[in-house]
C-alpha cells in the first residue's frame, strides 16, 4: 500500500497519495456504514471528492490505522444497541430507552419505517435527528429486549 | 385438411359457421333456420385466392374467384390468428394443387398435415380453463398434504365432542338415581353419591377443556400451514406468468387476493371448519343418544329439523353470491388504493384529491352495500334458527311432560333430553354461522384458484437449450407480432452483429418497445423467428438467455432495499468490490456516498429520495454488474434533463462498450453513438443506416432529427 495516513497538528487526517500529493483535512467515509463498517473506507476531501479508497484498513500500518480510526470515530456515530430497557408509545411514534455501546440513551422513533432490516438479523433504527442506532443481530439480543421489541416491530 | 370456425354472419350478428378445407374443395357449413344446415362448396381449382382484411374488431375473409369477390365471411378479431393459420394451410394446399395440375403428380414436400383433434368446433385458443370441482373441494385437496395433521385434528375434535356429551348423560343419571330418590325419600340414597356425580362432571369438564384446547391448536396450525402454502404458491405462480397477464390485471386486485383471500381461508379452516366438524359430530351423537333413550321424545325434539335444513339450503345460495361480490368489492377498493397512493403526486398536481376521495367513497359504499345485503339475509337467518330451537325445546317440554305423566319416561330422561336438545340446536346455530364462512371461504378459494389456473402462456421450460455467455448476435427474421386484434409488428428483418449498437427510432406506437419486448422474450413472436447467436430464441432456456440480458428502462424501478442490494439485484452474490466498481462505472458512486448511509441507504418503492437521474444511474449500475452480452436501453435518457442526460450518457458509454445494444431513443446524444439507426414506422422498418446516411436520405429520420434539434435548442436556450 503506497498511500500514507497521518494526523496533523490540528488533529486532522492527512493523506499522502501514491503520487506523493499531500491532502490535508481528509475525511474518511464508510461505504457500507451499516453492513460492513470495518472495510471499504473512502477518503474524501473537504468538498466530498473521493481521493482514495481503502478496502481493508487492517492492511495498514498501526499508526496509519490509528489515525484513520480516530478520524472515523469523530465522524461516524452509530451507537450499537446492546439491550432495550423499555419502549413506550408516544404521541407520534415510540420512545426507545436503550443501552448502547456508548452508554444508555433515549431516543424517539417516528414511524415503523424507521426500523429497517438489512439482512441477516441486522437492524438499523433511525432515531430523531437522523442518528442511526444499530442492532447487529436481533436474534442475539437478550430475551427481555427481544420481547420488548417484538411488541412493536 | 384444415378448418376454421366463423362466428359472425353478414349482418354482424353472432352466428357460428364452419369452413372446411379438403384436398379438393373448400366447404362452408352454417346452421340455417330450424336446425337445417346450409352448405356451400367451392372447388379449390376455381378459387383464385383467399384474403383476410382486418377492420378493427371485425375481420373479413374474402373469397376471390374469377377476379371478383364471390363470398365473404366475417369473424371477430379474436379469430384472426386462427384465420391466418387456415389461410397458410389453404395456400400450401393450393400450391400443391396447382403443382399437381401442372406436373401431374403431387408435390412431395407438402404432404398435408393431419388434423390434430377431432372436435370440429374445438378452438385452438389457450384459454384459462379451470379444472372442474367446487372451490371448497379443491381447497381440501390442496390441504391434503397435511393429512396427518388433519387426521389428528379430526380425532381430537371427535374426542372432545364425545367428552362434551358426557355431562348431560351424567345429569340424567343424577336426576333419576340420586336427586329424585333423595327428594321422595322412598329409597335410601346417600348424599355422597351427589358428590360422586359432581366429581364425574368436573372430570368431564376438564377433559373437554383439554381436548378442545389441543384441537384448536392443531387445527389453527393446519390452517396457517395451508394459508401460507397458498400464499406462497400463488406468488410463485404469479412470478411465472408473462407480462401480458400483469398488463391485464390490477395490482390491488392481486394484492387483495394473496393477502385478503388467503386470510379468509385460514380463518375458515382454523375456526369454522373445526366448529363444523364438531357440530356435525355433536348432532349425530346427540341424535343417536336421544333415539336410543326415548324414540318418541327424540322425534318430538327433532321435529323442526326439516325446516332448518330447507332454510340452510336457501341461505347458502344467497350468501355465496353475496360473499363473492364482497370479495370483488374489496379488490376494487384495493385497486383504488394501489392506484392513488403511488400516483399521489399526479393527484395533488392536478388538484384531484376530491375526485379520488369520491372514487374511494364509491368503492367503499360498494363494499358497504354488498355486506349490507349479506347481513340482511344473515341477520334474519340466525334468530330464525334460534327461534326454531326454542320451538323444539318447547315441544320437548310438552311431549316430555306428557310422557312423564303417563309414565312413559323418567324425569331424569327428560332433563337429559332438554340438555341435549339445547346442545343440538346450539350446534345448529353455530352451523348456520359455518354456512356464511364456508361460502366466504369458497368465494376466496375460487379467487385464488383463478390465479393458479392461469397457464403461463410462455412456459419457462419451453426452451431446453442451456447456454452460457452469448456472443450477442441477434437476428430478427421476418418477425410478426399480433396482440389481440392488432398486428403490431408487421414483418421485421434485422441482423445485429455482436458488439453493434442499434438505435431504434420512430414515432410512438410504431412498435419499438414491442420489438424490444420480443427480444427479451417477454412475448413470443406470432410469426417468424428471433435468432440469438444463430439459435432460435424459442429453443433457448429463457432463464439462461435472460442472464445475458441487461435492461435499462425509461422509468427505473428500484426495489425496497439498500442501494447496494439494488445494484446487485441481478447478481446477488456480487462482491462489494464489484458493486462499487459498477457504481463507479455508472457514475453513481459519488452521489451514493452523499447519501446518509452511503451504499447501505434504503431506497423505497419508487426510489424515495433519489432523483430520476440518480435512480437511472443505479439501474445502469445494476445492468453493468451482470455484464450482459445484450443490452437493451428503452428510452433510458428520455425522462431526465440535459445535464443529467450527460451524466447518464457517460455512464451508458461504459455500459455499451463491447456489447450488442438495442437502444430506443429520442435523444440525439444516444443516437449519434449508434452504429446503425433503424427507423420503425407502423410495425415495419422504413429506413436503416448511419446517422449521416439517413440525414442525407432526407426521409423520416431527417424529419425527426430536425424536430429533435428544434426541441433541444428550445430547451438549451431559455428565452
Amino acid at each position: 500500500m503506497s498511500l500514507d495516513l497521518q494526523t496533523n497538528a490540528s488533529g486532522q487526517l492527512v493523506l499522502i497519495t501514491a503520487d506523493g500529493m499531500r491532502h490535508e483535512n481528509v475525511r474518511p467515509a464508510r461505504i457500507f456504514p451499516l453492513t460492513d463498517a470495518d472495510h471499504w473506507i473512502a477518503l474524501q476531501d473537504a468538498t466530498g471528492r473521493e481521493l482514495a479508497c481503502i478496502e481493508d484498513p487492517s492492511a495498514l500500518h498501526d499508526s496509519q490505522r490509528a489515525a484513520l480510526q480516530t478520524a472515523l470515530t469523530k465522524r461516524a456515530f452509530v451507537p450499537v444497541i446492546q439491550s432495550i430497557e423499555l419502549i413506550t408509545r408516544a404521541a407520534d411514534g415510540y420512545i426507545w430507552h436503550v443501552i448502547t455501546d456508548r452508554g444508555p440513551t433515549t431516543f424517539h422513533v417516528e414511524t415503523d419505517e424507521a426500523v429497517q432490516t438489512l439482512g441477516s438479523g441486522r437492524l438499523v433504527i433511525i432515531g430523531d435527528h437522523n442518528t442511526r442506532y444499530l442492532i447487529p443481530n436481533a436474534a442475539a439480543l437478550d430475551p427481555e429486549s427481544k420481547r420488548r421489541m417484538e411488541r412493536y416491530y | 385438411m384444415a378448418r376454421f370456425l366463423t362466428d359472425l354472419d353478414a349482418s354482424l350478428h353472432f352466428h357460428q359457421g364452419l369452413i372446411v378445407l379438403t384436398d379438393r374443395r373448400l366447404l362452408h357449413v352454417e346452421p340455417a333456420q330450424q336446425a337445417d344446415l346450409s352448405f356451400r362448396s367451392w372447388r379449390l381449382a376455381d378459387i383464385d385466392d383467399l384474403v383476410i382484411d382486418e377492420l378493427g374488431a371485425v375481420a373479413e375473409l374474402h373469397l376471390l374467384q374469377g377476379g371478383t369477390q364471390s363470398h365473404l365471411w366475417r369473424v371477430t378479431s379474436g379469430r384472426v390468428r386462427e384465420a391466418d393459420g387456415f389461410l397458410a394451410k389453404f395456400k400450401e394446399l393450393q400450391r400443391a394443387h396447382r403443382h399437381e395440375v401442372l406436373h401431374g403428380h403431387p408435390l412431395g414436400s407438402t404432404t398435408p398435415k393431419k388434423v390434430e383433434d377431432d372436435d370440429p368446433f374445438a378452438s385452438d385458443e389457450v384459454a384459462t380453463t379451470s379444472p372442474p370441482g367446487s372451490p371448497l373441494w379443491r381447497l381440501m385437496k390442496f390441504c391434503s398434504q397435511w393429512h396427518k395433521l388433519m387426521g389428528l385434528g379430526f380425532v381430537l375434535a371427535m374426542l372432545s365432542t364425545w367428552s362434551g356429551l358426557i355431562a348431560p348423560w351424567l345429569t340424567g343419571d343424577l336426576v333419576d338415581n340420586v336427586l329424585i330418590p333423595l327428594q321422595s325419600a322412598t329409597e335410601r340414597v346417600h348424599v355422597k353419591h351427589v358428590y360422586q356425580f359432581a366429581l364425574y362432571l368436573a372430570g368431564a369438564a376438564v377433559l373437554t377443556w383439554m381436548l378442545k384446547w389441543a384441537t384448536t391448536y392443531v387445527v389453527s396450525r393446519l390452517a396457517e400451514r395451508c394459508a401460507s402454502h397458498m400464499r406462497r404458491s400463488t406468488f410463485e405462480h404469479l412470478q411465472k406468468l408473462s407480462l401480458t397477464y400483469f398488463n391485464k390485471k390490477r395490482t390491488g386486485d392481486l394484492i387483495s387476493r394473496i393477502g385478503g383471500d388467503t386470510d379468509h381461508i385460514s380463518l375458515f379452516i382454523s375456526v369454522n371448519f373445526i366448529d363444523f366438524l364438531v357440530d356435525v359430530l355433536t348432532i349425530i351423537f346427540t341424535a343417536v343418544i336421544m333415539f336410543t333413550v326415548n324414540p318418541l321424545l327424540a322425534f318430538a325434539a327433532l321435529g323442526p329439523l326439516p325446516i332448518v335444513g330447507w332454510l340452510v339450503q336457501w341461505v347458502r345460495g344467497v350468501l355465496r353470491g353475496g360473499f363473492a361480490a364482497a370479495s370483488r368489492a374489496w379488490s376494487a377498493m384495493n385497486s383504488v388504493l394501489s392506484d392513488t397512493i403511488p400516483g399521489v403526486r399526479v393527484v395533488k398536481a392536478f388538484a384531484q384529491e376530491q375526485r379520488e376521495i369520491e372514487r374511494f367513497r364509491q368503492q367503499d359504499k360498494h363494499i358497504f352495500d354488498t355486506n349490507d345485503r349479506v347481513n340482511r339475509t344473515w341477520s334474519f337467518f340466525e334468530p330464525t334458527i334460534n327461534f326454531l330451537s326454542d320451538v323444539g325445546l318447547l315441544v320437548v317440554w310438552a311431549v316430555g311432560a306428557w310422557c312423564v305423566a303417563h309414565d312413559k319416561a323418567k324425569v331424569g330422561d327428560l332433563t337429559m333430553f332438554v340438555l341435549y336438545v339445547m346442545k343440538f340446536y346450539g350446534r345448529l346455530d353455530s352451523m348456520s354461522r359455518f354456512m356464511a364462512s364456508s361460502q366466504r371461504a369458497a368465494a376466496s378459494a375460487h379467487r385464488i384458484f383463478e390465479i393458479l389456473d392461469v397457464k403461463p402462456d410462455m412456459p419457462i421450460t419451453d426452451g431446453t437449450l442451456t447456454v452460457g455467455r452469448l456472443r450477442g448476435e441477434i437476428e430478427f427474421k421476418d418477425v410478426k407480432f399480433r396482440h389481440g386484434s392488432r398486428q403490431i409488428i408487421k414483418g421485421i428483418s434485422l441482423k445485429i452483429e455482436p458488439g453493434e449498437m442499434i438505435g431504434l427510432v420512430g414515432p410512438s406506437g410504431a412498435g419499438k418497445t414491442t420489438l424490444v419486448n420480443l427480444a427479451c422474450r417477454f412475448f413470443d413472436v406470432s410469426e417468424g423467428a428471433i435468432l440469438v447467436d444463430g439459435i432460435n430464441l424459442r429453443e433457448l432456456n429463457v432463464m439462461d438467455y435472460r442472464r445475458n440480458l441487461g435492461l435499462v428502462l425509461q422509468e427505473p424501478y428500484l426495489f425496497y432495499g439498500t442501494i447496494a442490494e439494488n445494484i446487485a439485484y441481478g447478481k446477488p452474490d456480487a462482491t462489494r468490490a464489484e458493486i462499487i466498481a459498477a457504481a463507479r462505472a455508472a457514475r453513481a458512486h459519488d452521489f451514493i456516498m452523499k447519501q446518509p448511509d452511503a451504499y447501505d441507504s434504503l431506497v423505497g418503492e419508487r426510489g424515495g429520495q433519489l432523483s430520476g437521474g440518480e435512480r437511472q444511474r443505479i439501474s445502469i449500475a445494476r445492468a453493468l454488474l451482470i455484464n450482459p452480452a445484450l443490452l437493451i436501453l428503452d428510452e433510458a435518457t428520455s425522462s431526465v434533463d440535459t445535464e443529467t442526460e450527460r451524466e447518464i450518457q457517460a455512464a451508458l458509454d461504459h455500459l455499451v462498450k463491447g456489447r450488442t445494444t438495442i437502444a430506443i431513443a429520442h435523444r440525439l446524444g444516444t443516437l449519434r453513438r449508434a452504429n446503425r439507426l433503424v427507423v420503425v414506422e407502423d410495425g415495419k422498418i422504413t429506413e436503416t443506416g448511419t446517422h449521416d446516411d439517413l440525414l442525407a436520405h432526407s426521409g423520416t429520420y431527417a424529419r425527426l432529427h430536425q424536430a429533435m434539434i428544434e426541441v433541444t435548442h428550445a430547451t438549451a436556450t431559455p428565452p
